[in-house]
């Protein structure tokens, strides 16, 4: 096991003129959470995020990549951080399953809702995008890395 | 990936075309040596080559002198596509569609506002909705929303924001045709309802400008401006609501491309024939999103104006608030130009880039008639911006498109690694007398000028070239950021 990597979830990757990371899980469900950190660390500090609104997701798509579906989970969240005003700092991804052409997530997130008082929010994300878009089994430590970059 | 870069002359450079990479048509740099090798380091130019083998592609996949690297498209990006062979790509407009300058002025000069400005900042920071995480001061219902999106400025009008001349210096008179809200998901109308009417973050602002220098002094006139003259430039676009829009056709077009057997360089390169139902819809939808960022714009200088005539205490008619243009940046749009000696209907993608139309066009207002349509080029927070021409060239060498910006120098990372925010915005004020206020100090460091190159070299490279000509130059004096 690299050592370096214990624990770590995700870390920034250079862009010219966006933001990037690459994120690391355990598992399939572990890389989605991390992903989820590491989207919504580029806009607060997630610290100062308490996790107390809490929602449930359920996304479904015909015919996915794991790729296409961490892009629609990323965009869902950001729907749900503008829609209803909530920072959210936790992420449980419950299961990804495959049924029939169908991938499926279901996940509990909690935050809070924006106070400006308290959360500093340092850019906001527009959307995650497909370039460099990669999700890749990291056979030598038996887990899992991903790699996206971010339209702020 | 390895190419072969010709010099045409000092400010323009070609991309030749290679069979090896599937490119259609060689690629076209607008550049200067710097600039270009800038592009080249930064491999800015595979993404030049990525789009050069799009379907349906014309004559060359270009890039203006504001050159970087982007996601997909590069930023800085012209693309023009034939209408019944060629492609639609969402990424191709980026995900902040009809994000855009507008640029006002006033009858004021410095000397009304010189010792005031600290004042008169603090009365725009409260009017103007800026940040993350602060809702409008508007919420629209969904079927106020939908008239917005059919309507554009219109809307604002009917409204009470704005005025009803001002539609008329705006491109497309503040109205996209084609917009179909029936293409338009109901997450993004979710995401619409509340953003009316606020700037956003990262490189939008709200500026106080000054005219520091004329270059052409009957364009100048026609433009309603002289030397230390006080304009606004306003820097936004469609909000969470375009974000959307993109997103959801970028999702849709990954099936289009193998449906129609498009072989994508890039996934974010995603599109569909110009001829397809999938074409249609995103077209349809981003209309939408194009109106309600000139809506969005309309509704900001509606309250630029408010506060202004509160400081002042005379009306915004009195204190002259007039718009001088409205341009988008990121869109995609349905031009007719010559191609071969032939006057053909085209899809012409800006992604990062000006329409730049010459005097004369029946798409510019009758006032600009005789100088060619206004070019706004914001620069960074500490330097210049410009107001450029159209001109008669960029039809026959850039399918009417010149520059959108300075264009970025250092990643976001390494501005904020390097630059503090809080001695970012003091040293501005000490040295230059530039008044900052920004939501958030580090985001405040990620826009920082050294982060950008010198927007006066770029516009020198598009006056060189000839696809735009300088008119008159501006300074900051205050500065609004998300």
């Amino acid at each position: 096991m690299n050592s370096k990597k214990v624990g770590k979830k995700y870390k920034y990757i250079d862009h010219l003129s966006d933001i990037g990371i690459e994120f690391y899980g355990k598992k399939l469900e572990e890389l989605f959470e991390n992903a989820a950190v590491g989207m919504f660390s580029i806009m607060c500090d997630l610290e100062l995020v308490k996790p107390q609104e809490k929602r449930n997701i359920k996304i479904s798509q015909k015919d996915p990549c794991c790729e296409d579906l961490l892009v629609l989970w990323l965009e869902r969240l950001l729907y749900l951080y503008e829609v209803d005003d909530v920072l959210f700092s936790e992420f449980k991804v419950g299961g990804i399953h495959k049924k029939g052409r169908n991938l499926t997530l279901t996940a509990e997130i909690s935050g809070e809702k924006i106070d400006l008082n308290k959360h500093e929010i340092k850019i906001a994300v527009k959307a995650p995008t497909y370039h460099m878009l990669e999700i890749k089994r990291d056979d030598r430590y038996c887990d899992w890395k991903g790699r996206i970059i971010f339209d702020v | 990936m390895d190419y072969k870069i010709k010099k045409i002359n000092d400010y323009k450079w070609e991309i030749e075309k290679n069979e090896k990479y599937g490119m259609r048509v060689p690629g076209i740099i607008f550049a200067d040596r710097q600039l270009l090798d800038h592009a080249v380091n930064e491999k800015t130019i595979d993404q030049v080559i990525n789009v050069a083998t799009l379907p349906g592609i014309l004559k060359a996949s270009y890039a203006m002198p504001d050159i970087h690297y982007g996601y997909g498209f590069p930023i800085g990006g012209v693309a023009a596509f034939d209408e019944d062979s060629g492609i639609i790509s969402p990424g191709g407009v980026g995900f902040d569609i009809s994000c855009g300058v507008r640029t006002l002025r006033t009858n004021l000069n410095i000397g009304d506002i010189k010792d005031r400005l600290q004042d008169i900042m603090s009365i725009l920071s409260f009017n103007i909705p800026r940040g993350v995480g602060s809702k409008g001061k508007i919420r629209l219902s969904k079927n106020q929303l939908t008239q917005l999106l059919k309507e554009g400025v219109g809307w604002a009008v009917r409204n009470g924001y704005g005025w009803e001349e001002d539609k008329y210096f705006i491109e497309e008179n503040g109205c996209m045709a084609g917009a179909n809200t029936d293409y338009v998901s109901s997450l993004a109308m979710d995401r619409g309802m509340g953003q009316i009417g606020t700037l956003g973050s990262g490189n939008h602002f709200l500026e106080i400008q000054a005219v520091d220098e004329i270059y052409d002094t009957g364009a100048a006139e026609s433009l309603g401006l002289e030397k230390d003259q006080i304009t606004i430039m306003i820097h936004c676009g469609s909000r969470g609501f375009g974000h959307q829009v993109c997103s959801d056709y970028i999702r849709v077009m990954q099936q289009s491309a193998a449906k129609y057997g498009i072989k994508l360089p890039d996934r974010q390169l995603a599109c569909a024939p110009l001829s397809s139902l999938e074409a249609r819809k995103y077209y349809g939808a981003m209309a939408c999103a194009a109106n309600y960022a000139m809506g969005n714009r309309h509704c900001l200088a509606h309250w630029v104006r408010e506060a202004f005539e509160r400081f002042f205490g005379k009306s915004s008619e009195k204190l002259g608030i007039g718009l001088i243009y409205d341009v988008s940046h990121n869109i995609a749009k349905m031009e007719e130009h010559d191609v071969d000696g032939k006057l053909r209907k085209v899809c012409v993608h800006r992604k990062g880039a000006t329409r730049s139309y010459p005097p004369g066009h029946k798409d510019i207002p009758d006032k600009y008639k005789s100088i060619g349509q206004p070019v706004i080029v914001p620069g960074d927070m500490g330097r210049y911006s410009y107001i450029l021409l159209g001109t008669e060239k960029a039809m026959s060498e850039s399918f009417g498109s010149t520059c959108h910006g300075a264009g970025r120098l250092m990643s976001r990372s390494k501005a904020k690694r390097n630059i503090n925010g809080s001695e970012l915005k003091k040293e501005l004020f000490d040295k230059k007398g530039i008044v900052v206020m920004a939501g958030s100090m580090a985001g405040l460091a990620e826009e920082a000028p050294q982060a950008y190159k010198d927007v006066s070299k770029v516009v020198d490279v598009t006056h060189f070239a000839g696809i735009s000509k300088k008119a008159v130059r501006l300074r900051p004096l205050g500065v609004l950021k998300g």
